[in-house]
């Protein structure tokens, strides 16, 4: 049975959890608020915790200055297609690597683990070299193509695997017993009892595109193809200054999504982090 | 329903030989009880008949078809795991009836064998829970609904009561039985208690090592074990052994000479081993002392540890008799239940 903490003890554990808090609720809380401040007061001193004058303006700037709606949208079905196919690769390998017996099937998970150990800026070169010859450059196919079969599907297969490996193997012999191959022991019994490591995948990989920053910037030119991390770039003033109050509302826009997944998926994440015996 | 013959069967795993050879003929409707201690290969043979497992040598067949190189699914068998084996993410109905739905059964015939084995087992009302909903009994029940559903040809369990506390795995152990006197399936069963293997049986494949140690009806393995291990492995409390030599005045055991009867004179100065069973000892002025160690009264019978010469034996008896540790009484050994087995090789002489 648990200990039931003493009223003393609890209000010192809230207190510090509360102090454990700031540093990661004070960045959004200043994103969010410095959105709508005036450009003078976001350096004003003392700093503003809570705006004393409101410019929503900005918000509407954000769509002015930018393609804006096109560049959410290449961002969205960017994020929606990568997290899909990395799934359906990520499952199905996962799968692979922890229920069909074939040789060197360890070695081979090994070479494609180290996949992970090498970090993009070391393949983005001969990457570019590739899609330039391929005619791919400046759409938006490597952003797709390279985290489907590349380092995060790599991540996202281990993170399979490790479930797959957990799952009774009396059920897929049961499900054989009972007609079914080898697909279709994946996709009925399998697959319908990985959901959580499929959300974990699902959440880690949504993030990650949405999050891409190198690639875009190396793979796309024009300002309609762009993602929304490089589009926050871009929004400077005539000498290249950054327009903060601007910037950051187009950051607040894009952190919402992000923050709506989160805060609906937040069961799933946490259980399949605790299913893949993963950290953060 | 269908016979089941193992011809010779063999697996190895590289170089070890984990069943050396098997030959069993089950007869069409018969429930047939593998039974032995852990690692002696009586899942593997019951896997390899349902085609979980590959064999290395020797045919088996299904309803006179060799089905060696056939799956699982083709091979018209169904079988219940020991850990129940039942979908998570399926409610008892589509549990049930998951099987049928892959070989193109209709809905309507789906629905119609669920309810059928639904009502046999007493699951009607909880077709609609999922397998975490429900308790270790009726779990059991749902594996044995998704068995029968099919009407197979012949029925695999794997230690299918095992996971079950002891007043329930008796319940069960009846509801098995029972449901197989009223479907008549072959059945092949693997246990390693005795127990259920002794009430469940029409015969009883004793296995050691990966090799068949006798094959025999309940009673013909209680009462003519070919063996030492046979003997001691059937029946509970085990069979006592006294090792020693046959002369002729008796069995010259450790510390004490037990009687023999007239037939065994033959092996005269063989050495041998001398089993009784607990309840085979009688209480008898005229028989010989043995110094009582541990009383346990058991109601309908009193387990008595005590001593016989040096060594140490269990009696079983049916009189209420007041015994207390550290006395001596004097016991006789029923001299048409004895046996003796070959000190060598364990092969009984009598």
């Amino acid at each position: 049975m648990k200990a039931e903490l003493s009223p003393r003890m609890k209000t010192s554990l809230y207190g510090l959890m509360c102090v454990l808090l700031i540093p990661f609720v004070f960045p959004t809380w200043w994103m969010v608020t410095s959105s709508v401040k005036p450009i003078s007061d976001i350096f004003a001193f003392p700093p503003q915790l809570v705006p004393q004058n409101y410019d929503w303006t900005t918000y509407s700037k954000v769509f002015e200055l930018q393609p804006f709606v096109q560049q959410y949208w290449n961002s969205a079905y960017i994020a929606a297609v990568v997290t899909i196919g990395t799934m359906i690769v990520s499952s199905m390998a996962g799968y692979a690597f922890a229920r069909i017996r074939f040789p060197f099937a360890n070695t081979i998970f090994m070479i494609v683990l180290l996949g992970l150990l090498i970090p993009s800026e070391v393949t983005i070169v001969p990457l570019f070299q590739m899609f330039l010859k391929a005619g791919m450059v400046n759409t938006h196919w490597p952003l797709i193509l390279v985290p489907i079969f590349g380092a995060p599907s790599v991540f996202a297969t281990f993170v399979m695997r490790q479930f797959f490996v957990t799952l009774p193997t009396e059920l897929e012999e049961a499900a054989r017993v009972d007609g079914l191959g080898r697909f279709k022991i994946f996709r009925k019994i399998a697959l319908p009892l990985a959901k959580p490591a499929l959300a974990s995948v699902a959440i880690f990989t949504f993030l990650h595109s949405w999050n891409l920053f190198l690639e875009p910037i190396v793979f796309l030119s024009s300002a309609e193809k762009f993602t929304l991390p490089q589009a926050l770039t871009q929004y400077t003033d005539a000498y290249g200054g950054p327009m903060w109050n601007i910037q950051l509302a187009a950051a607040t826009l894009t952190a919402l999504p992000v923050l709506i997944v989160f805060i609906i998926a937040q069961k799933q994440f946490v259980e399949g982090l605790a299913h893949t015996g993963l950290k953060g | 329903m269908a016979e089941v013959t193992l011809s010779d069967v063999r697996k190895s795993y590289g170089a070890v030989d984990i069943i050396h050879g098997v030959d069993l003929e089950i007869r069409d409707g018969e429930f047939v009880v593998l039974v032995g201690p852990s690692g002696c290969g009586k899942s593997t043979l019951l896997r390899m008949i349902a085609g979980l497992e590959t064999i290395t040598g020797g045919d088996i067949k299904i309803g006179g078809r060799v089905v060696n190189d056939l799956d699982p699914k083709d091979r018209d068998i169904a079988m219940v795991f020991q850990n129940y084996a039942l979908y998570p993410h399926m409610t008892v109905a589509t549990n049930m009836g998951f099987s049928l739905e892959h070989r193109g059964t209709s809905k309507a015939e789906i629905a119609e064998r669920v309810k059928w084995a639904a009502d046999i087992l007493g699951l009607a009302h909880l077709l609609d829970r999922y397998p975490r909903q429900l308790s270790g009994g009726q779990r059991q029940r749902v594996a044995m609904g998704r068995a029968i559903v099919r009407d197979p040809q012949v029925f695999l369990f794997d230690e299918p009561l095992s996971n079950l506390d002891a007043k329930l795995r008796v319940v069960m152990r009846g509801e098995i039985k029972s449901l197989h006197q009223k479907l008549k399936t072959t059945t092949v069963y693997v246990t390693h208690d005795q127990v259920e293997a002794m009430t469940m049986a029409d015969k009883i494949v004793v296995l050691s090592g990966g090799k068949v140690e006798q094959i025999g009806a309940p009673l013909d393995l209680y009462d003519r074990p070919v063996n030492q291990f046979v003997a001691g492995f059937i029946g509970s409390p085990a069979m006592n052994f006294l090792p020693g030599t046959i002369t002729s005045e008796g069995f010259s055991a450790p510390g004490i000479m037990l009687p023999l009867p007239e037939a065994v004179h033959e092996f005269r100065d063989r050495k041998a081993v001398y089993g009784i069973r607990p309840e085979h000892f009688v209480l008898d002025d005229n028989g010989v002392p043995a110094e009582i160690i541990l009383v346990e009264p058991m109601g309908s019978e009193t387990q008595v540890t005590m001593k016989l010469g040096e060594t140490q034996v269990t009696g079983v008896f049916r009189e209420r008799v007041s015994l207390s540790p550290g006395a001596t009484i004097r016991v006789r050994p029923d001299l048409a239940s004895i046996h003796l087995f070959a000190a060598d090789g364990g092969q009984c002489l009598n």
